[in-house]
């Protein structure tokens, strides 16, 4: 809403414009400064209609088809050929219309490029259903998010690179069967990339845009399933390292390359922040650091391997960014956040150097209940970090997700630990209190700056 | 710029047609030059028949004895041979590629009881949503053990198997459904 107010505030000013400069209140420079100021006139962008003409094309398109179902039966094999590439072949010469005529039309475009990505699905379905072709789901994903891609790009449409990636990630689920556990995602990550360079156009365009958020949103939900399957599919125990690095990596990158000068989060650095205390309270879980010990040089393929090397990038990459604004001492995102994959990678390494423990549990070792405990130590001073970097900052957000990561620690341990009632009673005592001092002390603080 | 753009949609263009047109053109090769073999269709468990619109098919000689087990999902040859009533059955299954209008590719399933399972790649038939109630009706009271009724017609050539039609009491499964119709 802010947004708006103010673009019509700027169309104010911009009208008084020539009026002042008349009456001679200000020189014709300082209004041709003004106008530079805020930058060219700004067509609108209507997101409603964007979204009205995608939503109108794909249930026209969906209406062709059925109309043409109806009498799909008296059809002989050549005319259903001919009647399954209509739709793609009208959805072509809508796209080079707009590349023609309408380019600077972001609903024209978005609409074309829906209209073109479903025909191309139409026509492989028809062709597999008229032919009786039998190819599996994730093939047909495969083929059809290729033959998608390059149109996001040409049409520059956002709304067709979120579909995409959530494409990417149908595919993923698509082929974990009840028969078939594990298999080789890395397919995966090439389709992933291909949207990367998309992205960072959105990104040098206009960093602060809703569509740089939105697709950085999508890339991060699709990054977190994938580095999920490439663990399974890594056999190497090292999922809990994998994520905590890649779950930095996003809040650190989000923290670095959307800088805000209020202090206040972009969605990338809050989504990476969430998911590191989400995954800190997981791995401080003992089950968390139950070996499966599944690893085996001998019975390893060379795809295995890439998985394994992917999951050493993501902490890797995480100290990589931390470790290159530490030595500038220029930061602002939190030390210990940071520090969370090697926390992890230390934890890892006591948990597996142990000697497996009793023989009736097999996945446990010795050290197990010791890595959890240091994991609870790490989650306690990451909550009362962010509680208090929240407080500092005034951020009454920031504190209270603090506070809700020490709640779900003390949660998790109500039901994970022998404790007695009494030990647990004044435990939460202490964190409920918590919450109310720190958020009295938050609107004080508040309600006096 | 802007016929850069329209060259380069072109070439997208070409790439989105080539796929469904190869699709159709390679299946079009194998209904018209490959050798028809009739497979004897498998009861079928009734909860299971149709999913959505498909005709969910079995055959018998899905399930092929055999000493050694293949992994799941391996894709394995199948080599044909005619039976006394003129069905295919399998002469021999191999892991290397054959060609030859006998044989064509499937994958393997699990191994149990000294059978090694397939997975033929014309397991469904598709059928409209105007017949497919009636169609699946019918292939379920074929497919029954005590009468067993049902047969489909494959194009096999070089690896590709290519399902033609879906037979019931000797008839295409259309001609079949309208005679039904018309003694009621």
């Amino acid at each position: 809403m802010a947004g708006s107010i103010n673009r019509r505030a700027v169309r104010w000013l911009r009208g008084q414009l020539p009026e002042l400069v008349a009456a001679g209140v200000i020189s014709s420079e300082s209004a041709g400064a003004i106008e530079r100021h805020y930058g060219p006139v700004e067509s609108r962008s209507n997101f409603g209609f964007v979204v009205l003409a995608t939503v109108g094309s794909a249930l026209v398109g969906a209406g062709i088809i059925l109309l043409i179902a109806h009498n799909w039966d008296e059809l002989s094999r050549a005319t259903r050929t001919v009647i399954a590439f209509l739709p793609l072949l009208v959805a072509q010469a809508f796209v080079v219309f707009v590349l023609m005529r309408r380019d600077e039309s972001r609903p024209w475009r978005e609409a074309v490029a829906v209209f073109d990505v479903a025909a191309v699905a139409t026509a492989i379905s028809l062709i597999s259903q008229t032919y009786q072709i039998q190819g599996s789901f994730s093939d047909f994903m495969e083929t059809w998010l290729l033959l998608s891609i390059p149109i996001v790009y040409l049409l520059r449409t956002t709304f067709g690179a979120v579909v995409y990636v959530i494409g990417t990630m149908v595919w993923l689920f698509s082929r974990e069967t009840f028969l078939v556990r594990h298999s080789n995602p890395m397919l995966f990550w090439i389709l992933l990339l291909l949207a990367i360079p998309y992205f960072l156009i959105r990104f040098r365009e206009n960093r602060e845009s809703r569509e740089t958020a939105t697709i950085s949103i999508a890339l991060i939900v699709a990054a977190v399933f994938g580095v999920g399957f490439t663990a399974d599919f890594a056999k190497s125990d090292l999922g809990g390292i994998a994520f905590a690095g890649l779950l930095t990596a996003i809040y650190l990158a989000g923290m670095k390359f959307f800088p805000r000068e209020d202090g206040r989060l972009h969605v990338s650095a809050l989504l990476g922040g969430i998911g590191i205390g989400v995954t800190a309270i997981v791995l401080s879980f003992e089950s968390s650091w139950h070996m499966t010990r599944e690893f085996n040089w001998s019975e390893r393929t060379a795809m295995q391997n890439v998985a394994l090397a992917m999951e050493v990038a993501c902490p890797l990459s995480a100290i990589a960014l931390a470790a290159l604004d530490v030595a500038r001492r220029r930061f602002q995102f939190s030390l210990i956040a940071a520090l969370f994959p090697i926390v992890t990678a230390i934890i890892w390494g006591v948990a597996s150097l142990c000697q497996p423990g009793h023989a009736e549990s097999l996945y446990r070792t010795n050290c197990s209940f010791a890595a959890a405990a240091v994991m609870n130590v790490y989650a306690l001073w990451l909550g009362i970090d962010i509680l208090a970097r929240g407080i500092r900052t005034n951020s009454i957000a920031r504190a209270n997700f603090g506070l809700l990561l020490l709640v779900a620690l003390a949660f998790s341990r109500f039901f994970d630990s022998d404790l007695s009632f009494v030990t647990r009673g004044v435990g939460f005592i202490l964190v409920g209190a918590g919450f109310l001092v720190a958020n009295i002390l938050l609107f004080k603080k508040r309600a006096t700056a | 710029m802007k016929s850069f753009r329209i060259g380069i949609f072109i070439l997208i263009a070409l790439a989105q047609l080539s796929v469904p047109a190869l699709m159709a053109w390679s299946r079009v090769q194998t209904l018209t030059h490959g050798r028809v073999w009739k497979f004897k269709t498998a009861p079928v468990d009734p909860e299971d028949a149709v999913r959505g619109r498909y005709i969910a098919l079995g055959f018998d000689i899905e399930q092929y004895p055999r000493v050694e087990r293949l992994e799941w999902n391996t894709p394995v040859y199948v080599v044909l041979k005619a039976d006394g009533d003129g069905f295919a059955a399998i002469d021999q299954i191999s892991e290397t590629p054959l060609s030859g209008d006998n044989v064509f590719r499937a994958e393997a399933g699990g191994w149990w009881d000294g059978k090694q399972h397939l997975t033929f790649p014309f397991r469904q038939y598709w059928v409209t949503e105007k017949i497919a109630p009636q169609a699946e009706q019918a292939y379920r009271d074929n497919s029954r053990r005590e009468k067993l009724n049902a047969y489909v017609t494959v194009r096999v050539r070089n690896g590709d198997a290519a399902l033609e039609q879906l037979y019931i009491d000797n008839q295409p499964l259309t001609d079949y459904l309208r005679a039904q119709a018309a003694k009621k």
